[in-house]
């Protein structure tokens, strides 16, 4: 049997290549703090990866150059390692597995996505590694009692019930008939929640509840009803892909609806990829630029906007802001604990008490901030076509007043 | 005969070892198995009965849900654990747990089994690009099916049961390495067995002329179920496994992942070389190893550097890489070469 010789020596090569390839790094190599971070580079997330990772770019080259982190009187330097997990919760799985046994990272920096992060979280727990993270909102991540998950944004369930709650209140707070269409992921699911539970709180009636799959590119079927029921409100939540098609979908075929309430509009670029067609689309967003939190490395929302827009080329939607916030906690945390031992930095982290320019950002049991409002914006385009994201919830906030109901595409 | 079992205890030893020697690649080990058990399953399918098949993907997810929700629902209310938002936190015991685990895996290997026993009857009667297009729907439509039921997590996903606090850090690894190592002990058994006896040769018929096998008497509808049968048995057993070890199962992305598992079995078995043994192994190792190195070496090119790789190797290794082999070393394969013969016969063309 000659084969043998043959699958013999293939299995030897195979050892020989294994042995090869182990390269270990340490946690903190020299001044460096090394960080690991499975971001969607490529697939269905890509588009909000790339938004994460420059976050994270961001605040890394903006803390380093300001001195950097001061641990037992000595100054580190952040640096990450990114594997680009493709938008696939099996590969992020993988990805964070082979960051903390292969690459010997001890502190990780969230993936974009709920789902993803779900994906990663039992391992982060399981190993020990405090994850600081900025993009999974799903609430079902906070009452799995993991112990090294620290979220800097609101739960998802927050994100479109004070939609509801604003069109009740304009309905003079009888209850209103609300159309949903949401997608079929982690996060989505979690938004549905939430507004389900407001359409109870307030009386109100759901009218359409329905599911769009993962690529989404048409929910015209959707559309079709809203025409025949005429709800109060339409919501939609699908990440980036979601927003944009249905603000395609809904200026082609002309849908009236008195209140669209929406997530992921900043993200989607929608005021600028869709001009008018978009204007009064009403948004969730963990961040704006306007609100005036402030802090010492990126001053405030205004002068974070300005930085980024000149290193990147674009505004920065929310899903950058909150990743940088997430390097400025662990900044804090690192200092605050005066050591690289994972249990005291996880227990800085947890009694994080601290002002950013993204928002207050305090922990509670399950790791999600506490301390940090949604705010709802609105498209608005002035008459030569120019659009801008102005918040008009809540009032604390606000810097415009809020256009309901939506004029009718005959009127515009 | 002697060389053969050297060779086979020589693997066997080194598949032990192996999470020992490579301490740190436990979870691509582990993978690396369940990807031999699926490519070698597909390859009785695809390779010896020439049904190219797009739905042993549906047995893996089907497997894979039907484990996790055994382990969760024999000792805690299935609706609970995956509702979202839900107040409440369960937390198996190790004996629970493995419980859990050994139940769910029997689950998931005898169910599917019958399902492929139920499709098989309905749908194997079908042939070449219909069957392949039937068996793409219906992974397909499993995973749209399985996002929209709530008990089992629905587009929320499923977050299977965390592996216990037993032993040291490396147990779940070792856990999880050794119960896929075993599975894929068990595929290559039986398969080889089932290589060896008359059954292979019916298979082999039916791809070679299914109607010349039939009007020999052979009753092709029935082993073509019985072969669709034996491949679900081990693919339900390798979702089960790797439910578990990824930890979150999603409908679309890691259960009924036909884009991607589904796709790569197919790629594995073909360049390995189809309708071989060793074929579906080498290839699964070989896939496995180059797309680790992609996803290190070529970030954000990776997707390009897999299709390379694939163009490269339909182009030159049509036949996979025992194909190869055989052509180019035909006497380590068994085979008597007259030399003069050949060299003749090129000659005369």
């Amino acid at each position: 049997m000659r084969l043998n010789k043959i699958i013999l020596s293939f299995v030897s090569a195979l050892v020989i290549l294994f042995s090869t390839s182990v390269a270990s790094f340490a946690k903190v190599v020299g001044d460096k703090i090394i960080l690991g971070a499975a971001i969607s580079l490529t697939g269905k997330y890509s588009s909000n990866g790339v938004h994460t990772q420059n976050g994270y770019n961001m605040a890394v080259d903006r803390i380093n150059s300001m001195g950097g982190v001061k641990v037992g009187g000595k100054t580190y330097k952040f640096d990450i390692i990114y594997y680009d997990d493709e938008s696939n919760p099996k590969r992020a799985a993988q990805l964070a597995e082979r960051l903390i046994s292969q690459d010997g990272v001890e502190f990780m920096l969230g993936p974009y996505s709920s789902g993803l992060t779900k994906a990663i979280a039992p391992v982060t727990e399981k190993y020990g590694v405090p994850m600081v993270e900025a993009n999974g909102a799903s609430r079902s991540l906070f009452t799995k009692g993991y112990k090294y998950l620290f979220a800097v944004l609101a739960p998802a369930n927050l994100y479109l019930d004070v939609a509801i709650d604003l069109a009740v209140e304009k309905n003079n707070g009888k209850g209103v008939t609300v159309a949903m269409a949401f997608e079929q992921d982690a996060f989505s699911q979690d938004v549905r929640l939430g507004v389900l539970d407001a359409i109870k709180r307030t009386g109100s009636k759901k009218v359409i509840d329905d599911k769009l799959p993962k690529e989404l590119n048409d929910m015209a079927a959707t559309l079709v009803k809203v025409k025949q029921m005429k709800p109060d409100v339409l919501v939609v939540s699908g990440h980036t892909k979601g927003a944009l098609t249905a603000i395609r979908q809904i200026a082609e075929m002309k849908v009236d609806v008195p209140m669209l309430a929406m997530t992921h509009c900043d993200a989607a670029k929608l005021s600028k990829q869709h001009g008018k067609n978009s204007q009064y689309a009403l948004c969730a967003s963990q961040w704006h630029k306007t609100l005036t939190y402030k802090d010492d490395f990126f001053k405030d929302g205004m002068t974070y906007d300005a930085d980024f827009t000149k290193e990147f080329g674009y505004a920065p939607p929310y899903q950058a802001a909150e990743s940088s916030a997430a390097l400025l906690v662990f900044k804090d945390a690192f200092e605050r604990a005066n050591s690289f031992d994972q249990k005291k930095v996880r227990d800085a982290l947890a009694a994080t008490n601290m002002q950013t320019f993204y928002g207050n950002i305090k922990f509670a049991e399950g790791g999600q901030n506490v301390d940090k409002p949604m705010v709802l914006f609105q498209v608005m385009c002035d008459d030569g076509g120019k659009c801008e994201n102005k918040v008009v919830a809540p009032t604390k906030w606000a810097s415009a007043k809020l256009i309901h109901p939506i004029p009718s595409w005959s009127k515009r | 005969m002697k060389n053969n079992s050297i060779l086979y205890i020589g693997i066997l030893i080194f598949g032990i070892a192996a999470p020992f020697i490579f301490p740190a690649f436990k979870v691509q080990l582990s993978i690396l198995c369940v990807l031999i058990v699926l490519a070698t399953t597909w390859n009785i399918q695809g390779g010896e009965m020439g049904y190219n098949s797009f739905g042993n993907i549906l047995f893996y997810g089907l497997g894979m849900y039907l484990c996790a929700s055994v382990q969760v629902g024999m000792f805690f209310p299935l609706a609970e654990w995956t509702e979202s938002g839900g107040e409440k936190t369960f937390v198996h015991t190790p004996a629970q747990f493995f419980q859990g685990m050994a139940v769910g895996l029997i689950v998931a290997a005898v169910v599917p089994t019958i399902v492929a026993g139920l499709i098989g009857y309905s749908i194997l009667g079908l042939r070449g690009h219909y069957f392949a297009i039937c068996t793409l729907g219906l992974g397909v439509a499993a995973g749209e099916i399985s996002g929209g039921i709530e008990i089992i997590g629905a587009g929320q996903g499923f977050t299977t049961p965390p592996f216990p606090d037993v032993g040291s850090l490396d147990s779940r690894g070792e856990f999880f390495y050794f119960l896929s190592f075993f599975v894929l002990v068990l595929t290559f058994i039986t398969v080889r067995g089932i290589y060896t006896t008359r059954f292979k040769l019916i298979l082999n018929a039916i791809r070679d002329n299914e109607d010349k096998a039939e009007a020999m008497g052979i009753e092709t509808m029935k082993y073509k179920i019985i072969g669709w049968m034996i491949s679900a048995f081990f693919c339900g057993l390798a979702g089960g496994i790797m439910g578990g070890l990824v930890g979150y199962i999603d409908s679309t992305d890691v259960a009924f992942d036909g884009r991607e598992m589904g796709v790569f079995m197919v790629l594995m078995a073909i360049l390995g070389g189809k309708g071989t043994l060793w074929g579906p192994i080498i290839g699964a190792t070989v896939f496995h190893i180059f797309k680790e190195g992609f996803w290190t070496f070529f970030l954000g090119w990776q997707y390009v550097a897999l299709g390379v790789l694939i163009v490269v190797i339909v182009i030159y290794f049509p036949e996979g890489i025992m194909g190869w082999l055989r052509e180019k070393y035909p006497e380590r394969f068994g085979e008597v070469v007259d030399e003069k013969d050949r060299k003749a016969q090129v000659e005369l063309k």
